[in-house]
């Protein structure tokens, strides 16, 4: 299936919902190769049976399509590390206002964090955007656009539009990190904005291993 | 013949609005059209004759069709008369201010409408319009004696804002550059920057284009006008409202980065277009592409007479991604030999205030070989430095076509020598900075994979 087929199936599936639910972004994303954590989506209501598959600690996120920042709201909890302590955790998360369920994942173990994003510029159409680590794009706005889709030599040369990209060569002896994993992250990106079917895309933050990386939140809204 | 002929070099213009003396706009441009090779069609109602030439009483008494109109009329009235250009007009040039810049979309969209629907190309509104020394166009409301425009040469402007190339032509000028066509566009109802650019890709009277920039309608046909533009000749663009924050998308933290600026700087860097930082580096890049050309390499040899300048020179370097590297050994060996022992034999190499003319010469021709670009530094202040280094750096330079330029530094003959220097194709800049940042420009990374 091409990247086009695979969001049209996304899209009819959730002819209705704009902003998606994180969940469903992360399955759209997962079918275009990338790598989200290991979950599963509780809908409000129901009682968790078992985790079975997930290994703790983990991660417990309120779901909604109308809460635009669940961290701020404190909707989400960090080191979950058993049965009892996720029992506690999913049902205060589902009280919240507007809960459509939570979201279980394993926790991630730390790495470098990057931002991929798109959205439709009002000049120039759909743009893919690439920032390294929060501290970089938040107090130095070190990000760079490129016209979208890019092609992978295109999606290399984003990064090196940043200073942040000599983080992800091995800065101070640390090991350099999977740029060839990230590449295909900012390919997929840009080509789901390009579809012309999205206004937004935001996989913030995707964190990035010596081998691997790990999309740990993303967002999406319709055009 | 191209579509923007009939624009830029018109055999028959009107001028809607014309008046009968220069105290009036009407009166200015009817003024500076006279100059025009080919015919000028006053209209207005009022007036048998203006200016010694047959004046209409509307379009539709001219004796036949003509390529341009200008209009200068108020607002209000400038859909009516373009309804009577239809089929008698192809270029219509509305001077006339109080369209969309001032709220009034509605009207804008209606002219947009008359325009498309009579096959009428329209340039503004809100525009000074075009400049062409070559064939005595002249359609801004600039007296001449407020305003010296350039005479002809190889720069092209292309300006959105009317201030910034009133702006422009005045510093072109003072800078012994001309001009090869100038257009201010305004409003861009219907003509662009990338119509124009398409023009000026097959222009041959222009070898440079410099461009002021507030916004481009459709960024997609706008940067491959530019990237086709840029293929054939060097291409400045100066982008305004760099502050505009992100604004759209307020759930999105990609929406909120995208500031129109950042994501235009960005495009232009994707697609290889070179991006003029201010309007200082706009002028100071356009004179070194107009005297020189583009070459590739980013290897670089100072050459001054002063130690402190050489050392501003070469920090400058860093920063525009030029690099010094050091004499190669046989340069080193051929200049101990030809100079005093207090030169400094290095990369910069410094000649010293007890510097002889013949010094330059001798540097010059050492280091041909070793290096892509480089910076001649000349102050003046001292007795050794004469008006024949100027005959120097230009044999030098047509000796070896590598890019050349010159920071001559204030005093003594420092006037003669620059414009010396200039005459000979060598661009000459006031400050260290300045010449290095030209010559970055001029190295513009054909050949560097950063670029």
């Amino acid at each position: 299936m091409t990247t086009g087929d695979r969001i049209d199936e996304f899209l009819r599936a959730r002819s209705d919902r704009d902003p998606f639910r994180e969940h469903e972004v992360k399955e759209l994303l997962r079918g275009l190769g990338l790598s989200v954590p290991k979950g599963m989506f509780i809908s409000r209501g129901t009682k968790i049976l078992s985790v079975a598959g997930l290994s703790f600690p983990l991660v417990a996120k309120v779901v909604s399509s109308r809460i635009a920042s669940k961290s701020d709201i404190g909707g989400v909890r960090l080191g979950i590390g058993n049965g009892d302590e996720l029992q506690k955790a999913v049902s205060e998360l589902s009280r919240m206002e507007h809960a459509e369920g939570v979201l279980v994942e394993e926790m991630a173990r730390p790495g470098f964090e990057v931002i991929v994003g798109g959205i439709v510029d009002n000049s120039f159409g759909p743009i893919v955007m690439f920032g390294p680590g929060g501290l970089f794009v938040e107090l130095f706005r070190d990000v760079s656009f490129a016209l979208a889709p890019v092609d992978r030599q295109q999606a290399i040369w984003l990064m090196k539009e940043t200073k942040g990209e000599k983080i992800l060569k091995g800065f101070r002896g640390q090991p350099p990190l999977d740029v060839c994993a990230l590449t295909h992250v900012i390919v997929m990106v840009s080509e789901v904005i390009a579809s012309g079917q999205f206004r937004t895309i935001d996989l913030n933050p995707v964190i990035l291993y010596p081998s691997g990386t790990l999309v740990l939140d993303a967002k999406m809204s319709r055009i | 013949m191209a579509e923007l002929d009939s624009l830029f070099s018109p055999t028959r213009v009107a001028l809607i609005g014309a008046a009968a003396s220069e105290e009036k706009l009407g009166g200015i441009v009817l003024k500076n059209l006279l100059g025009l090779k080919g015919e000028v069609y006053p209209v207005n109602p009022n007036y048998a004759e203006l200016m010694g030439r047959t004046a209409y009483r509307s379009i539709g008494d001219l004796p036949c069709p003509v390529d341009l109109s200008i209009i200068m009329r108020p607002a209000a009235e400038v859909p009516g008369i373009l309804h009577q250009h239809a089929g008698k007009v192809r270029f219509a040039l509305i001077v006339s201010a109080g369209f969309a810049e001032v709220g009034a979309w509605e009207l804008q969209e209606e002219i947009k409408h008359i325009g498309r629907e009579a096959g009428i190309r329209l340039i503004g509104p809100n525009c000074l319009g075009v400049y062409n020394p070559r064939h005595g166009l002249d359609t801004m409301f600039l007296p001449h004696a407020l305003l010296k425009k350039p005479g002809k040469g190889n720069v092209a402007i292309v300006s959105q804002s009317g201030a910034l190339v009133v702006c422009l032509l005045e510093a072109v000028r003072q800078a012994n550059m001309g001009v090869s066509k100038v257009i201010n566009y305004g409003n861009a109802v219907d003509l662009d920057a990338a119509d124009v650019y398409e023009y000026l890709a097959e222009d041959r009277e222009t070898r440079v284009v410099i461009s002021y920039l507030e916004s481009v309608g459709n960024g997609r046909r706008f940067i491959e006008a530019a990237r086709n533009l840029d293929n054939t000749k060097p291409l400045l663009v100066l982008k305004a409202g760099k502050g505009a924050g992100g604004q759209k998308a307020a759930c999105s933290h990609t929406g909120r980065l995208a500031g129109s600026y950042e994501v235009f700087r960005s495009i232009l860097r994707q697609f290889r277009i070179q991006e003029a930082i201010d309007y200082e580096s706009l002028l100071d890049g356009a004179k070194a592409l107009s005297l020189q050309r583009p070459a590739s390499g980013k290897r670089v040899c100072v050459i001054t007479n002063g130690g402190g300048s050489g050392v501003l020179a070469a920090d400058e370097c860093g920063r525009a991604g030029l690099e010094l590297p050091p004499l190669p050994e046989a340069v080193v060996e051929r200049l101990i030999v030809s100079f005093p022992s207090f030169y400094a034999i290095a990369n910069p190499i410094d000649l010293t205030g007890q510097v002889r003319a013949e010094d330059y010469r001798v540097a010059l021709d050492a280091v041909r070989e070793a290096y892509d670009g480089f910076i001649v530094i000349a102050l003046t202040a001292v007795s050794g430095v004469t008006l024949a280094v100027a005959e120097m750096v230009h044999d030098f330079s047509m000796a070896t076509g590598k890019p050349v330029v010159a920071h001559v530094a204030q005093g003594g003959i420092s006037r003669k020598l620059a414009r010396l220097m200039e005459k000979g194709k060598i661009p000459v800049y006031p400050s260290p900075e300045r010449a290095v940042r030209a010559l970055a420009m001029l190295l513009h990374g054909r050949g560097d994979e950063t670029r």
